[in-house]
Parts: structure tokens; C-alpha cells; sequence
């Protein structure tokens, strides 16, 4: 099975499955992996966060044979700490599914010619066209191999151009040839002002220009930046770098406005320093810069991904507001990107769980969704005050001994004393509990075993307190 | 309609054409952001003036309560300086999640991200990190009339427009040793500056058995009375 005009490209595909479970949310670090992978054949392609791609012919034959190569791979991989799955096989489409293979630790290599009978048993909804995932079962295919059988021709006539291109999938012809980044171009702009740029006007006019040329060097070959970084350095060797989310969506003018914001957040935190008794604070930061004016202002597109050419950022079910979109961005500016947070409501049973917090910009799933039924969660009302770190606390008897809970979950004496972390003792006139709770006991690394309490004290404040491995932890206020 | 001579009174929505006398504060849109029904009476004119700055006197719930309605009705929440907000019991009063932007540690330029969080979003709660010099607050007084949001200030704030405060709380469902935490019953008094000088008083559920707020009226109250004591 070869497309015509020669042999197959023969695709070997990593997939590190840490990134699509979401224990690993920071897509840079697959970075390392990417350059580590670099090092075994220069053209690779990043699909997305946890899985690339190269083309394995060339150096399968350095390296002696596609599964020394993969086996090679896997190695250099797991001293990374990362673990991960290679799949040799004829076509993108063939060698992901054979990295998606449960073979943990062992390469999955689909012989030249074999790609079409490996395909066949995979179920029709791999073939990424959910309409056709929903059709085809119905029409009695339900394999892969089912849909191959079916002449070409009928499968364009039934199920139009979708159905066309699921039916080279299903035949093993990949419908792209690998579009590997260049690693070795330098794709950053980077301007020189000299004399260095005392204003900051200046330096936001020839931003514009820069950004209109990365997009251009992007756009000319095929890719788009998931973040830029924008690099401005002083005539005194100062230098303040940020990242800004990108995702092949802002305009060239967008970018020039973040260099702004990136020059008015600096100038805000230069102010704390020296003039914070004269000027506290200041709205724009369009006044002179000190230390010399700036000398060079870079830009680098950073995770270089294939253009699909996305129009809409993705930020949840609500649609951001243009001016809150600016005001968060501005606050990003000053302190960082993950300093503005957006609140999701995630699955949990202890009140710390029911929240990820997202920077504002990224687009994130919580690793537990919300809306499910958790057995034994706290029940409503819930916690006003949630601290993100439980705050160690003492709870006493009426003869002033430490409180403990067994194993059976009974309590030494009623609780009748609260101190949280140093603060005044509090009688405690009413109290319920205790609660065990057992969690994810299958799992060493995860699991806990605590025994919770909710106490009212004597001015009229409710807590939240957690009895764990025999300490007294508050973990939430009700006030 | 407001003409010449005419003192602008909290709640007058002011529309293209009508004459202001200077120094007067325009406020786009409604004058009013709108609150839970259960805190309208407790407000001067039903609600939250923009251009104003309410003071809860501490961090509690009830600052979660005071922004919940204008939050349900569609106007956006930045929430400042507090790490520990309960975003689930805020959810519960009301507060639409997908609109609250946190910023946890504003740092020590925090009156410049209040600033700059004003421009965008129509409500900030904050917790000051430090007490602010009488100059920055007159500052951030100013931007807030400016931009017309609302400041709510869960602490002290000298020039508020609006103070609110817990003067009596007790806790119903819990007893020694059996029950739980259900509902919180709250005497909330409200005072004001100038015209809202009047001292207002009102009990609420906050939280209410499912974590809304609601006014505590005498059959409420009774229906909880049971194993519940005196907080004092």
C-alpha cells in the first residue's frame, strides 16, 4: 500500500501520555523532550503538547534499524524522567495509533506494507470525523478495516469529501507529508536602537514592524508560534522578558500593544523602588525611561506548532470582554502571567478541590470535572474562606489534652478547646463530626486518610478542621 | 430628567442632554448596580452606586453576597488580595465564576492593579495588603468615580461611601456532637454618608441552607431553632 510516486514515508511518532492526562499542564516542558528527540534527527514535527513526530527512514539507517532507533529514543526519553511510547509504522495517522498502543516501555513497529491490516481492527471513530464515528456504526461498519473495503469511489459518492479523506486514513495514505520546525532557523526579530530609545513610543512604533516580519517568516513557513517572548534590553544591561500567549491569533498590532503594557508594568515596579512617596502609583507608563533608554527589543515565537489556521481563542463558555481582556493583560504585565486567574469549578470532596484556577489566557480542562456525583462531600452550605495551605491548628479537651481520632473514627473526648497557629484559645460551644474520609487508597501518591470536623467556637465563627496523621489542620472558615 | 440647579440624587439615571452641574459625577448606564434581592433594602437606593466604595469592615461572606447579583447580571468581578475566597460558596450566593478574574497577590503596587483592573471590570473586591496612605486612597476614590465601578473593600476604608458590618451571627444545625453547619443567621447593619446616614438593620440567611442569601424573617428563624444555641 504506497501512494503513488514512490515508498511510504516511514513516520516514528512519541507520545508522552503524561501531557494528554493532564498531570503534566505545562506544555513548555515538553520542550526538552522535542530538543532531546531533535538530537536523533533534526526535522521534527510538534502535533501538539506530548506528541511529535519524525520522519524514521534516514535515521533508522544511522542508527541501525527503526527499532534500535526507537528503543534508542525511549531511553534518552526516560532519563528525562518522562515516560513515553514510539510507533515506526507508514504515515502519520498509522504511527500515532501504534505509539497509542499499550506496550509500555517497548516500541511498536508496523512493518513497511502492513500499515492497512495493523488499521484494520481500530474502530471507524479513530478516524477523526465525528459525523462519519456516528454514521458508520449505524450502517453496520464498525472497523476501520470494514470502511477500507469499501471502493474508493462509493466512499466519496456516500460520505462526500469527509468521507474521502477517512478512506485514505483507513487505507494507510496520510493526507500531509510531515511538516517538521526548523529548529536550526532562527525565526526571532530583533531590532537595535541606537541611540538607545529614551521613550517609549519609539520602541512600541518599531515593535509593529518586527511583529509584521515574525509573522511573515512564520506564515512563509507554514507554522504559528503558541507563545511569543518578548525580550527588551537595556543600554545599561538591564533586561525584562515575558512570555505572552500567542497561538497564531494576535495581530501584528497586538503584539506591539504588549510590548507597551510590557514597558508600563516595568515602569510601575520601578516606581515601588525610588518614588513610591512622590508618585504611588502612575496610569500610563508613556514618560521617559531611565538606565539609559532601551538598546534592543527581540521577539521570539516560542513551541512552534503547524498554522491551522484558528480564528477563535477559546476561553471557556464565556466570551471575554475587550476591556477586561486589556485590563487582565496589563495586570499580567506587572506581575506576571500567572498572577490573574480565572476561578473553574472542578470535582472534589474536600473544598480545596473543587477549584483549578487558570491564568487568564490559557484554555484548561480541571482534571476532575465538575457537575459529577462525589459521595461524601461536604455537604452545603460551603466554606467561605478557603485556605490554600490548611493552617495547623490545636484542639483540646476540657482537661487541655490534643483531641484524637481512631482508626474506627472515635474521638478521645469531645473537642472543647481552639487554637488556629498561635491565636487566643476559643471555647468551642458546638461541634460535629468526625467524618473519615478515605481517598484514592489505591493510590500511594495521592491518597489520604483524614478525619474532618466542623466546629462553631464561642464568638460565633464556624471551621472546617481536619484531623490528619494526627495533627489538627483547619482547612476552611464558614464566616 | 436632571436640569440645571437640580441636585443629583443617588439612583437618577442620567441621560445624553440632560444638564449637570459641574462637578458633578456622570455615571454611564445605570447609576446602580443591582444586588440580591435580600441586600436591597439594606443599600441607599437599592443597590450598589457606581462611583462609590463600600466597606465590609472584615472579610466575610457577606462581601462575597454584596457583588453576587451585579455579578449574576452579567457585569464582571476582580477579586484582589485574597487567596483564601471560597469559590464555590461564592458560586452558591450567586457570583457567575466564569466572570471573576483573582489576582492573589497584588504585591506592593497593589493600588496600580486596582487602577488598572477599574478600566476593565465594574466591580473590585479587595483586601488591602497594607493600610493605604490618605492620598492613595483619595487616588483610587477618583478612579472609581471616574471609570464608574464599584469598589467593595473587605476591611476599613476611611472615605466608604457605604459601611456594612456583621453585628450578630449564629449558626443553626450544628449541635455538641450531632448535626451540621446549615445555615448562618446574620444581623447586618448599614450605614452611610450624608443622604444614607440612616442606620439600617436587617437579618439575613447568609449562607442559607444551600448556600444562597435570603432574608431571615421570624418563620425562618423558627424552622432552625431546634438544636441550634445561642452564639452570642
Amino acid at each position: 500500500m504506497t501512494p503513488a510516486g514512490g515508498a511510504a514515508p516511514r513516520v516514528l511518532v512519541v507520545w508522552c501520555p503524561a501531557w494528554e492526562r493532564g498531570t503534566e499542564p505545562d506544555a513548555r516542558a515538553f520542550e526538552q523532550v522535542v530538543t532531546l528527540v531533535e538530537e536523533f534527527c533534526p526535522r521534527v514535527e510538534v502535533l501538539r503538547p506530548g506528541v511529535c513526530a519524525i520522519g524514521a527512514r534516514g535515521p533508522a539507517r544511522y542508527f541501525g534499524g527503526e527499532k534500535a532507533l526507537a528503543e534508542k529514543i525511549i531511553d534518552a526519553v526516560a532519563c528525562l524522567g518522562v515516560a513515553c511510547q514510539v510507533g515506526v509504522a507508514d504515515g502519520l495517522f498509522a504511527a500515532q495509533l501504534a505509539a497509542r498502543t499499550p506496550w509500555p516501555g517497548r516500541a511498536v513497529i508496523v512493518a513497511p506494507g502492513a500499515t492497512q491490516e495493523f488499521l484494520a481492527p481500530h474502530p471507524v471513530g479513530l478516524l477523526g470525523q465525528p459525523e462519519l464515528a456516528d454514521l458508520l456504526p449505524r450502517l453496520g461498519l464498525q472497523t476501520v478495516g470494514e470502511f477500507a473495503a469499501l471502493p474508493a469511489a462509493e466512499a466519496v459518492n456516500r460520505f462526500g469529501s469527509a468521507g474521502a479523506l477517512a478512506h485514505r486514513l483507513a487505507r494507510g495514505l496520510d493526507p500531509r507529508p510531515l511538516i517538521s520546525r526548523p529548529s536550526s532557523v532562527d525565526l526571532s526579530a530583533s531590532v537595535v536602537f541606537d541611540p538607545p530609545a529614551e521613550q517609549a513610543e519609539p520602541v512600541v512604533f518599531a515593535a509593529k514592524a518586527l511583529a509584521e516580519r515574525m509573522h511573515a517568516d512564520l506564515a512563509a513557513r507554514g507554522l504559528a508560534c503558541v507563545r511569543v517572548q518578548i525580550q527588551v534590553i537595556c543600554a545599561d544591561g538591564q533586561e525584562i522578558t515575558r512570555w505572552w500567549r500567542h497561538d497564531g491569533l494576535l495581530s501584528s498590532l497586538a503584539v506591539a500593544e504588549r510590548v507597551r503594557w510590557q514597558l508600563a508594568g516595568w515602569r510601575a515596579t520601578e516606581d515601588e523602588g525610588g518614588r513610591s512617596a512622590t508618585a504611588p502609583y502612575r496610569l500610563s507608563g508613556d514618560e521617559g525611561i531611565q538606565d539609559g533608554g532601551i538598546a534592543l527589543l527581540r521577539l521570539i515565537p516560542d513551541q512552534l506548532v503547524r498554522a491551522t489556521g484558528r480564528q477563535l481563542a477559546l476561553w471557556g463558555e464565556t466570551a471575554v470582554d475587550d476591556r477586561v481582556a486589556r485590563a487582565a493583560l496589563r495586570v499580567q504585565a506587572m506581575l506576571g502571567h500567572g498572577s490573574v486567574t480565572r476561578p473553574l469549578l472542578a470535582g472534589g470532596r474536600g473544598p480545596t478541590g473543587q477549584v483549578t484556577l487558570v491564568p487568564f489566557g490559557d484554555a484548561a480542562d480541571p482534571l476532575f470535572p465538575a457537575g459529577r456525583p462525589w459521595p461524601g462531600r461536604l455537604p452545603a452550605p460551603a466554606p467561605a474562606t478557603v485556605y490554600p495551605v490548611p493552617r495547623s491548628a490545636r484542639v483540646t479537651d476540657e482537661s487541655g489534652a490534643s483531641v484524637t481520632v481512631t482508626g474506627r473514627a472515635l474521638i478521645s473526648a469531645p473537642p472543647a478547646w481552639l487554637s488556629a497557629r498561635g491565636e487566643p484559645w476559643l471555647a468551642i460551644i458546638s461541634w460535629a463530626g468526625p467524618w473519615p474520609v478515605t481517598e484514592r487508597w489505591w493510590r500511594p501518591a495521592s491518597s489520604n486518610r483524614q478525619a474532618r470536623f466542623q466546629l462553631v467556637a464561642e464568638d460565633g465563627s464556624a471551621w472546617l478542621a481536619v484531623v490528619q496523621d494526627g495533627q489538627w489542620l483547619i482547612e476552611a472558615s464558614y464566616d | 430628567m436632571v436640569r440645571w440647579g437640580d441636585a443629583v440624587r443617588p439612583g437618577d439615571v442620567i441621560r445624553p442632554g440632560d444638564v449637570i452641574r459641574p462637578g458633578d459625577v456622570i455615571l454611564p448606564g445605570d447609576a446602580v448596580l443591582p444586588v440580591l434581592p435580600a441586600l436591597r433594602k439594606l443599600l441607599p437606593g437599592g443597590g450598589l452606586h457606581r462611583g462609590s466604595v463600600v466597606a465590609t469592615g472584615d472579610w466575610g461572606l457577606l462581601c462575597l453576597a454584596l457583588v453576587a447579583g451585579a455579578s449574576a447580571a452579567g457585569a464582571w468581578c476582580a477579586v484582589i488580595g485574597l487567596p483564601y475566597l471560597g469559590v464555590v460558596a461564592a458560586a452558591d450566593a450567586g457570583l457567575d465564576p466564569d466572570r471573576v478574574l483573582l489576582i492573589a497577590d497584588p504585591g506592593p503596587g497593589w493600588p496600580q492593579v486596582v487602577a488598572s483592573l477599574l478600566d476593565g471590570c465594574e466591580l473590585v473586591l479587595l483586601r488591602p495588603p497594607d493600610r493605604p496612605s490618605a492620598s492613595v486612597r483619595r487616588r483610587l476614590e477618583a478612579t472609581v468615580r471616574r471609570l464608574g465601578g464599584v469598589l467593595v473593600v473587605a476591611g476599613d476604608w476611611d472615605g466608604a461611601q457605604t459601611r456594612l458590618l456583621v453585628a450578630d451571627q449564629e449558626w443553626a444545625g450544628i449541635g455538641a456532637g450531632h448535626g451540621r453547619l446549615r445555615a448562618r443567621r446574620v444581623q447586618v447593619l448599614a450605614y452611610g454618608r450624608g443622604a444614607a446616614a440612616r442606620l439600617r438593620a436587617r437579618w439575613l440567611w447568609l449562607p442559607g441552607p444551600d448556600g444562597s442569601v435570603t432574608v431571615a424573617d421570624e418563620i425562618g428563624a423558627a424552622r432552625f431553632r431546634p438544636g441550634t444555641r445561642s452564639t452570642g
